[in-house]
């Protein structure tokens, strides 16, 4: 493939749209305000003046769609006797001990769930067919009700899919998601969830995606998912499930690039935005995770694993019924936001920096705001009065409480996984990371941290050094696994021959667990016997005498693409405030990145 | 306490995040569905009191019960490091018997007492007894299956051998029975490891006043939520069905006294116990008046000692809220629990009718089963709870199709049910117009059908199958539920044997509706 003259990376974010554009050996970022009602409206504009032959781009239009309950009128389909599946759910109540707690949510009316006349065993045999007639009635019936996207989710599908590939063929010229494509794997609600969200958001990101194809004058768009890896335009608006959560993952693959050509292994990468912080953990390889949520609804496909906590810069302190300090997770968000932003009354994480001189209060967002520091100081001052106490140990409390909520979240992708969180490095970006970024890798234990140069547009830079990957997974239970692997190559190679990238390698996984568990470990295929060391740094013990069993089989299918290389020259750009802490040095590096040490 | 205490929240993550990771290592490693796909677990971490200090999110039954297990392996044992006791004796700080609790002792470097101690619960699928899942309809405790005081499974590290040979040999999936109990152990490691950070960090003087000022803190905040509780006598009482042997309803009552920042709850008057299992022992008592008033606390309070503290419970031995040997007890932690959160709620919600909702569907619907599994010829225990209808809320309809109150356990996927057991499961639905009319609506219950492949002994435990779940504030009482075989009502309690083809229906109540329904208009 000849080599592109000039790349995009874009990332859509709520407040921003950020771009990372890559001219033959030059770099530089920009930076918009996003169009929400039409994201593509900021990508046109700001492109005017760019004839970019390959663009990456990392839109959050299926993650909007699904939050804000904006998807496509969908139905459901599943085994007769089993439609309220997705209403019960697990069966559980969210909240253990608050009788007020808001019911599930619903994406599907009750009035396009439909049950199909079949039944397949659990080792895939026909107990009641699906019969051609009664599978074009139902089709009928879909078609009736108004359904514009179809998720069908039958029982065993994973081992025998028959039924829901007939289903599939009655259904031609809707838009079609079936489980044992989209996640070929035992757990009927989780399966059904996926399947069902796919459904939902998929249509608009086919529009959304052709829309922006269309107005894009020139030059390839490829879209960016969560495993870190990007698809063509039409897979991803068959698949849009692959895309929720891609905007942290383009962080989590701009830090590790950043780290590896700073001569890192082992990061953590650590983003922390305004309402919420983001971390992942890379050890010379990413960290998957096959059991995230959005909202309240499972979603199963692999993603980075990047765990999320409800504490940033805008978070709001507060004192509790019982006259506790707490802080978050209720945020301020960009309006009122916190009290130096002259309009909101409530302390926030960031005014406890400013007030501790951790914000040049001139440079905020590159001078582009100045902040009122005064106003936090005499809210600072009786807050503090009230509870007898000097603004600037209430200050640091509240960083202190901030630093221990994300002391958490690092610990549940390190420690509770099996690492020691010593041997790594602190990556930090976001608004407010670098604020906080030498006290918490204190706390942890850590002796270095990374401040990147390019830390504003991090997403969209990891977004340019994306592969072009994409995952497929089968249930193996009662097959044997080799076959299965060879039935995936072939599945993937059709895939990627359609896409022009014939280039394609291959990466066995498979998910083992001994009888009679129900959690599996994902580890490389060829090398099986990692199991037991695997369950051991993870839980603490292993049975290794114990029979260990494959129950899926996962291919990984990479196709290299044209990568960014980070140690070219680029344009400068401002470091959001970084707080050094007494005992902390820091350089500069050859790229521009500041690295902070401590003995 | 003078002054703020700003690190409170610092340790409150620190601890509550050990008691997290020990649940994280329980669910993943363990055998049994129960655990591994249904949650019933818990874990918890205690200061050197044997007091709580943090627990997971995890079961509300075991929660408030768990003290009682570790004061009572402290009654009988001198814990030395690397010790694990374990016990289920219902009589000595256990539940009923399918709940195994392990129990440790952490040690600091420079202190021959312990420091801290940790332990776990966990609901085991069989623990042998009359019938397969141990959950059965029994007169005397020595038939639901093998009853264990507290006994050192671990002294100083080593596991002894003769006391799990004893227990395997009484338990119908003895390598399941394994396989948990190792889960169990690997949770304590991974507790004691991470206190024992936690407190070569901090040092163990700042890691004890924090733990003081925690109990302290959910202490006040429970103090302060009495205040808001208009003060006087509110007097409350609700059934069981029957205890499965004919008994007539059983009544459990409640009289609640509010007096300012303090609740005397006195169940005193409640039934004597009875022939069968739904007697519930004292700590099953504390733990649901515990769970109610948590529940009462807007802010997410840490659930540990101080919460009770301001709380007296009253009850009569010998009375089935505090049964004495040698009574069987299977259903009172899992039915009996719900009827008291029912009778105690039913209280509540006299004084704060805008804050209590009606009541929610109250029976955990407890089916156990075993056989021999053809494919395998080997046996087959397995155990579930069912949700049911939540009652309506003053402000919203109740929720359908979820465990409430004292439960929290999971579903085991019809998928994964199917790959284990020799079941089929033919229906698993919401049920329509369960839930009682109001203003605004009880939720709906459940529908669950199997189809057995084999000969299956089965035991149900369930109830409100007469009695049934009441409204608030004028709104109506739901549909009792219904437990059928082969369209064939059955009791509410009993046991039963079915052939291969045979189907079980459960049918689950839903809960109360709040308010006066609106009246259509002509």
């Amino acid at each position: 493939m000849p080599n592109p003259h000039i790349q995009v990376g874009v990332d859509t974010g709520g407040t921003f749209t950020d771009f990372l554009i890559r001219d033959g050996e030059r770099y530089f970022a920009r930076k918009t305000r996003s169009t929400p009602d039409d994201p593509a409206r900021a990508i046109i504009k700001e492109l005017a003046d760019i004839t970019a032959d390959e663009i990456v781009h990392g839109s959050t239009v299926a993650t909007n769609a699904l939050l804000e309950r904006k998807g496509a009128r969908t139905a459901f389909v599943t085994t007769e006797g089993f439609e309220d599946i997705l209403e019960i759910g697990r069966q559980n109540r969210p909240e253990l001990y608050n009788f007020f707690a808001a019911s599930r949510p619903r994406l599907i009316p009750r009035n396009l769930t439909f049950g199909a006349p079949e039944r397949i065993l659990h080792d895939g045999s026909v107990e009641r067919e699906l019969t051609d007639e009664a599978a074009e009635a139902l089709a009928r019936r879909i078609r009736e009700a108004g359904a514009e996207s179809v998720a069908v989710c039958l029982l065993h599908s994973y081992v025998n899919p028959a039924h829901e590939q007939l289903l599939g063929n009655k259904l031609e010229r809707l838009f079609v998601s079936l489980s044992h494509k989209i996640l070929p794997e035992y757990r009927e609600y989780e399966r059904a969830s996926t399947t069902v969200v796919n459904a939902y958001v998929s249509p608009l990101m086919d529009r959304y995606l052709r829309r922006l194809d269309q107005r894009l004058t020139a030059g390839r768009l490829r879209v960016f998912q969560s495993n870190g890896g990007s698809i063509s335009t039409r897979a991803a608006g068959h698949s849009a499930i692959h895309t929720v959560l891609s905007g942290p993952a383009g962080g989590v693959l701009g830090a590790a690039a950043v780290a590896r050509s700073a001569g890192f292994k082992k990061i953590i990468s650590f983003d922390m935005g305004g309402t919420s912080t983001d971390v992942s953990l890379y050890d010379n390889g990413f960290t998957y995770t096959t059991e995230s949520k959005i909202g309240d609804f499972p979603i199963r496909v692999p993603m980075l694993d990047i765990h999320s906590v409800g504490a940033g810069g805008g978070s709001i302190t507060y004192l509790d019924s019982a006259g506790a300090l707490r802080v978050g997770p209720r945020s301020a968000g960009a309006h009122p936001g916190p009290v130096c932003y002259g309009e909101g009354d409530e302390i926030t994480v960031t005014d406890a920096n400013l007030m501790l001189g951790r914000l040049d209060p001139e440079q905020f967002l590159g001078g582009r705001m100045p902040l009122d520091i005064e106003r936090t100081r005499r809210r600072m001052t009786s807050f503090a009065e009230s509870v007898g106490t000097s603004p600037n140990s209430l200050a640091k409390a509240i960083i202190q409480i901030a630093n221990s909520n994300m002391e958490r979240a690092i610990r549940a992708i390190s420690v509770e996984r099996g690492y020691d969180p010593r041997d790594f490095a602190l990556l930090s970006f976001g608004g407010a990371g670098p604020q906080h970024a030498c006290e918490l890798a204190a706390r942890l234990e850590m002796k270095t941290v990374i401040v990147p140069q390019h830390a504003g547009v991090l997403s969209a830079l990891g977004m340019l050094s994306a592969d072009c990957v994409r995952d497929f997974s089968q249930s193996t239970l009662g097959r044997n696994v080799n076959e299965v692997f060879t039935e995936l190559e072939a599945r993937a190679s059709r895939e990627f021959d359609a896409e022009g990238l014939p280039q394609v390698h291959f990466e066995r996984q498979v998910d083992l667990r001994y009888e009679g568990q129900s959690f599996e470990i994902t580890v490389p295929a060829a090398d099986r016997d990692r199991f037991h060391d695997a369950h051991r740094k993870r839980y603490g013990y292993d049975h290794s005498g114990l029979a260990v069993e494959a129950v899926t089989a996962r291919i990984r299918a990479v196709a290299p693409l044209d990568k960014i290389d980070l140690d070219a020259p680029t344009q400068a750009e401002t470091f959001s405030s970084v707080y050094i802490p007494p005992g902390w040095a820091s350089c500069g590096d050859a790229a521009g990145n500041l690295i902070l040490t401590t003995p | 306490m003078s002054g703020l205490n700003l690190e409170l929240e610092v340790f409150r993550n620190i601890f509550l995040s050990i008691a997290d990771e020990m649940g994280i290592v329980l669910r993943r490693t363990a055998f049994s569905a129960n655990i591994k796909e249904r949650l019933d677990f818990s874990c918890a971490v205690y200061d050197r009191h044997a007091e709580t200090i943090a627990m997971g999110d995890h079961m509300p039954v075991h929660l408030g019960a768990m003290p009682f297990s570790v004061a009572e392996a402290l009654r009988s044992y001198t814990i030395d490091p690397g010790d694990i006791v374990i016990l289920n004796d219902p009589f000595r700080g256990g539940t009923h018997l399918p709940d195994i609790t392990s129990v440790s002792a952490v040690f600091t470097t420079d202190d021959p007492e312990p420091a801290y101690y940790l332990a776990t619960r966990a609901h085991h699928a069989d623990v042998g007894g009359m019938s397969p899942g141990s959950m059965p309809l029994a007169r005397e405790i020595y038939q639901e299956g093998l009853r264990i005081p507290p006994v050192k499974l671990f002294r100083r590290g080593e596991i002894q051998n003769e006391t799990l040979d004893l227990i395997l040999a009484n338990v119908r999936t003895p390598e399941e029975r394994r396989g948990d109990l190792a889960a169990q152990v690997a949770s304590h490691r991974i507790g004691e490891r991470r206190l024992l950070a936690a407190t070569e960090k901090y040092g163990r003087g700042r890691i004890s006043r924090q733990m003081d000022a925690l109990k302290d803190y959910t202490e006040r905040m429970m103090r302060v939520r009495l205040q808001g509780i208009p003060d006087g006598e509110y007097d409350f009482e609700d059934f069981l069905d029957d205890d499965g042997f004919g008994s007539p309803p059983v009544r459990i009552h409640c009289r609640l006294t509010i007096c300012g920042d303090r609740a005397l709850v006195d169940y005193s008057g409640s039934a004597q116990q009875q022939r069968g299992g739904v007697n519930a022992n004292l700590s099953i008592t504390v733990a649901a008046t515990m769970y109610c008033f948590r529940c009462l606390i807007d802010d997410d309070a840490p659930f540990n000692s101080g919460l009770l503290r301001p709380i007296e419970v009253l009850t009569k031995p010998g009375s089935v809220l505090d049964a004495q040997p040698p009574a069987s007890v299977a259903a009172g932690n899992v039915e009996t629990s719900q009827r008291i959160t029912d009778t105690l709620l039913g209280a509540l919600q006299k004084a704060l009718p805008e804050k209590i909702p009606a009541a929610s569907a109250g029976t955990m619907n407890n089916l156990s089963l075993g056989g021999i599994d053809p494919l395998t010829g080997l046996p087959f225990a397995y155990y579930e709870t069912i949700a049911g209808g939540m009652g309506a809320r003053p402000t919203a309809d109740g929720m359908d199709a979820v465990q409430n109150h004292m439960t929290n356990s999971l579903n085991t996927p019809v998928e994964a049910l199917e790959h284990l057991y020799p079941l089929l499961m033919r229906r698993y639905a919401i049920r329509r117009g369960s839930g009682g009319e109001g203003k605004y609506r009880g939720g709906d219950g459940v529908i669950r059908e199997f189809e057995f492949l084999t000969d299956t002994d089965f035991a149900l435990l369930s109830d409100r199958r007469q009695t049934r779940p009441y409204g608030a504030q004028g709104g109506h009482p739901s549909q009792p539920g219904q437990n059928l075989l082969n369209g064939n009502p059955l009791p509410s309690k009993g046991h039963f044997t079915a052939g291969a083809g045979d189907r079980l229906t459960i049918k689950t109540p839903g809960g109360g509706g709040f308010g006066r329904p609106r009246v259509m208009e002509p």
